[in-house]
């Protein structure tokens, strides 16, 4: 099996360099193929090694340990076809490899019940899927359509999502809020769907966007089935969720809980999406209104519904458990304006979740235990309205005596304000994964500095993240691109974790500080 | 004190105007000599560090430094050539009535040059041809990089070591209220209040690619330009402030009122005419992009040509802009920048630009020009940057081109 899994991603290297070399190819099709290839098809792409240093060597809290010591390998090649005016096409397939890790496997086996190791090519890509395969097709002058598995963003955040939710986020990327370690592009999933927008009025930025993904991507569950919020669109790939300290235990002799899961279809992958939006400028301001129907966007806000207990083997208890809001809806807007006096660009989100539904209990629980069944609430469930916004300061600044060399170079900084909050709040909502309480107001703050040293072959960029209750991190990184070949990067990433309590939005990986080289060539 | 100044002042009277008409004559030798040595270059002349004192007035100081240094070339015929004649039909239709209003904007302009005869005495010389170069034939649209072989603008930036970065992209120009050749002439309807609609997209390296700007410059001489930026890896489009001009674009050396030679707010500057004279360039670059040595901005096996310039004086009103004084040396037929130098904030040569064109072929047949190759050198820092912009005029793009929803569809490779 492992050896036909290596076979498989070196055929797959082969087939890339057949492709990359298009100039043989064409050569023998004759000379309209070869005009075509040469004026219409392009190829780009990249390699990358990631490789990982946990500085803190894993947390004996979670059952199983990060990917915090990783090596992982990805080639990504591109083409574009550029057949005419009117449709385009671009496609790209990524193949990844990356090793199992024998802690992994030990921190598995060590966890109580044991857990079978993860599959060696559990982190690998080898499918010939494209990643993206994306057809642009402009019918009329106004409309266009890009018809094909793709991207979808929505809002005007960095770092942090918040309307950015139509494509999922692939969970198998632990560390949260890393915005120098993966970017966007890397962790979200891309989705077959349609995207059609009709431009009303050029002069204004007026346009009307329609989006539509049916999900035709299958079930990737890529992680054992008894994580409560496991697979591929997790938080946490791995079983890492406390639920025993929540609800053991209730009817077995030994304090376990063992969660059974039942998440019925549509998933995450394999769901509609349905959206629409106005775009529109007034003066200065430009802003955006739309809707969001699909799946529940944030692997942190799932919320599961305790259908009941029964005894498991061993004096261990089963919680039955079913996935509730595999759905949701959000009344979404956002907007951008320049404050020119202040040299600032200011730009916001905002999300309303009607009758969200969130996970309750009574804190503390009996005797023992950290929380227990809310009388008021038997299944575990409330919904309530909730808003969530954000607020962002981008500024270039001259730091002259920080740029010596070039004292006209910005600095470009980048605040953010986020805040969620539940109308007709309750004592004892929490997050289902954390069991933490949630507060009816919950804010975290992001500012980020990046600038260019030495004709920009030196790259700073600093991402910094906190939480008022006491919760913060790091993510700093140096790029270093040689004046003699843009195709190459070489990035040094830390990223640090603090607060009291890790399982709390920044805190979730406490002691899991680690630094990253990644090394990069483009094509 | 007073007295003595008083009695003295008559033999100091004539002193002074003995002392100025010898400085009147000295002046019109040296001017004299400038021109005989400009009238001396002719056609298959070698310029090199043993005749460098010929060319002198007629480059930069930067280029002359290096002429003394060893860099050689080859005087060539100069190029003739005329504006289209639709921008000729609408700047005698429409010129008449343009005027200058009490802030140095433009009032009453519709099409064509605004102000096709200038007078140097005129006080208003100065802002008048600045707005001749503002106004400049560029074609109702175009797109930069369209003329080379690949379709893009190529863009190096070298280091004072002679290592080099590569980048492309291709940029798209719409100019909505002053069309003369394309339909609707001449306004675009609903575009009355804009001068300038700029798409520009990377294309190279792959990183970069699929990176654009959006950009509205306004009529309205108070309202900053609109930016937004397009980042392929998130997929989403930013907003962006235009007020820090100065803030430079590295890897290259320009900034944004770097671009097209001088690419600020007409109003935001003071300008003064200092004069005429002939400058070297080139019309018709023989190779695109020029050739030249690894690591260095020069081109070689390149001949020049003089042509007849007006030279501009660019000094800002505010008084924290990063440059006290640009100097423009403005082609008298095109009203092209041949030549810019910038001086940083201590008064020392900071920048110096040159641009090489080639002739373009129209789609109606006529021959203008377009860019070809140039250069921008920080001689402080000694990095520069080499750019081949070729351009494609009047492609007939739709407004609905230039608008934030394109963005959204700019593909990986920078393709829409």
């Amino acid at each position: 099996m492992r050896f036909r899994r290596m076979i498989s991603f070196l055929d797959n290297l082969l087939i890339i360099f057949l492709m990359a070399a298009p100039a043989q190819a064409y050569s023998i099709l004759g000379e309209e193929w070869e005009k075509f290839f040469k004026e219409r098809v392009t190829f780009a792409g990249f390699i990358e090694n990631t490789t990982g240093l946990s500085v803190a060597a894993g947390d004996s809290k979670f059952s199983t340990s990060n990917r915090f010591i990783m090596n992982r390998f990805v080639i990504q090649p591109e083409f574009n076809f550029d057949f005419d005016e009117r449709v385009k096409l671009f496609i790209s397939w990524r193949f990844v490899k990356e090793p199992r890790y024998n802690k992994e496997a030990k921190d598995r086996r060590r966890n109580s019940p044991s857990l079978q190791p993860l599959d060696n090519t559990f982190y690998d890509e080898d499918s010939f899927k494209p990643w993206e395969m994306v057809w642009d097709v402009h019918p009329i002058d106004r409309l266009s359509l890009r018809i094909g598995r793709q991207f979808i963003s929505w809002g005007e955040t960095d770092g942090l999502r918040l309307l950015d939710v139509i494509n999922p986020q692939d969970g198998t990327f632990s560390p949260p809020a890393a915005a120098n370690l993966f970017s966007l592009d890397e962790t979200r999933i891309p989705l077959w769907g349609l995207r059609a927008s009709y431009r009303l009025v050029p002069a204004s930025n007026t346009a009307l966007e329609f989006i539509a993904m049916p999900g035709y991507d299958g079930r990737k569950k890529r992680v054992d089935e008894s994580a409560p919020t496991a697979g591929r669109w997790a938080p946490h790939p791995e079983t890492r969720i406390p639920l025993g300290r929540l609800f053991a235990n209730p009817i077995g002799a030994a304090p376990v809980v063992i969660p059974s899961i039942s998440r019925e279809f549509p998933d995450a992958g394999d769901n509609w999406r349905l959206g629409g939006r106005v775009i529109h400028s007034i003066g200065k301001l430009n802003f955006g209104l739309g809707y969001i129907w699909g799946f529940n966007p944030q692997p942190g806000d799932l919320t599961f519904k305790l259908l009941g207990t029964s005894l498991g083997p061993g004096g261990t208890t089963i919680a039955r458990l079913r996935l509730f809001n595999d759905r949701t809806s959000i009344f979404a807007g956002h907007f951008n304006y320049p404050l020119e006096e202040l040299k600032t660009a200011l730009k916001g989100e905002i999300a309303l979740y009607p009758s969200k539904p969130f996970n309750i209990s009574k804190y503390p629980g009996s005797p023992g235990l950290k929380a227990g069944p809310d009388p008021r609430h038997p299944d575990g469930i409330t919904e309530k309205n909730t808003l969530r916004y954000s607020l962002g300061f981008d500024r270039p600044t001259y730091i002259p005596f920080l740029q010596p060399e070039d004292p006209w170079r910005v600095f470009n900084f980048s605040f953010q304000i986020f805040q969620s909050i539940i109308f007709d709040h309750e004592d004892g909502i929490r997050a289902f994964s954390t069991a933490e309480k949630i507060k009816q107001v919950s804010t975290s703050l992001t500012f980020r500095v990046s600038t260019g040293y030495f004709g920009d072959t030196v790259l700073p960029d600093v991402f910094v993240g906190y939480d008022p209750e006491g919760y913060w991190l790091a993510n700093p990184a140096i790029t270093y691109v040689p004046p003699w070949n843009e195709k190459m990067r070489l990035s040094l990433i830390a990223a640090l974790y603090g607060g009291r309590n890790k399982f709390k939005s920044f805190g979730s990986f406490d002691e899991k500080d680690s630094i990253f080289l990644k090394m990069r060539y483009q094509f | 004190m007073k007295p003595i100044v008083k009695s003295a002042a008559p033999t100091f009277s004539r002193n002074m105007t003995y002392g100025l008409i010898l400085y009147v004559i000295l002046c019109s030798l040296l001017s004299f000599r400038a021109d005989a040595a400009e009238a001396d270059l002719k056609p298959g002349d070698t310029i090199g560090p043993h005749n460098w004192e010929r060319v002198k007035g007629m480059v930069g100081d930067n280029l002359l430094d290096r002429i003394k240094q060893g860099y050689s070339f080859k005087i060539k015929e100069p190029t003739r050539y005329d504006v289209p004649r639709e921008y000729a039909e609408a700047t005698r239709k429409y010129s008449g009535k343009v005027r200058l209003g009490a802030d140095g904007e433009l009032l009453n302009y519709v099409a064509g040059r605004p102000f096709p005869q200038i007078e140097p005495r005129d006080p208003q010389a100065g802002q008048k041809v600045a707005w001749n170069f503002y106004w400049r034939w560029r074609g109702d649209d175009y797109k930069a990089g369209g003329g080379t072989e690949i379709g893009k603008v190529i863009r190096y930036a070298i280091e004072k070591d002679g290592s080099e970065r590569r980048a492309d992209f291709v940029a798209y120009f719409l100019f909505p209220r002053t069309r003369v050749t394309l339909d609707p002439k001449p306004v675009i309807p609903g575009y009355e209040h804009i001068d300038s609609l700029q798409l520009r997209i990377d294309s190279y390296p792959r990183d970069s690619s699929g990176t654009a700007t959006f950009e509205i410059r306004y009529a309205d001489p108070k309202r900053p330009d609109d930016l937004y930026l397009y980042i392929p890896s998130l997929r989403r489009i930013r907003r962006a402030t235009t007020t820090q001009r100065c803030q430079t674009l590295a890897p290259s050396e320009f900034n944004l009122d770097d671009i097209n030679f001088f690419n600020g707010k007409i109003t935001d500057f003071n300008y003064r005419l200092l004069g005429e004279k002939k400058a070297l360039t080139n019309y018709t670059q023989k190779n695109v992009p020029y050739q030249r040595k690894q690591g260095d901005y020069l081109p070689i096996d390149e001949m020049w040509e003089i042509q007849d310039v007006y030279v501009l004086e660019i000094t800002p009103k505010d008084p924290s802009y990063c440059t006290p004084k640009k100097i423009l040396w403005i082609d008298k037929v095109a009203y092209e920048a041949t030549w810019g130098m910038t001086w940083d904030r201590k008064g020392d040569y900071w920048k110096e630009l040159a641009l090489f064109r080639i002739p373009a072929k129209l789609p109606d047949g006529q021959v203008a020009w377009q860019e070809g190759t140039g250069y921008i050198v920080n001689v402080q820092n000694g990095r520069s940057s080499v750019l081949t912009t070729t351009r494609l005029y009047n492609q007939g793009f739709s407004p609905s081109l230039f608008t934030l929803d394109t963005m959204l569809r700019i593909m990986r490779g920078g393709t829409i």
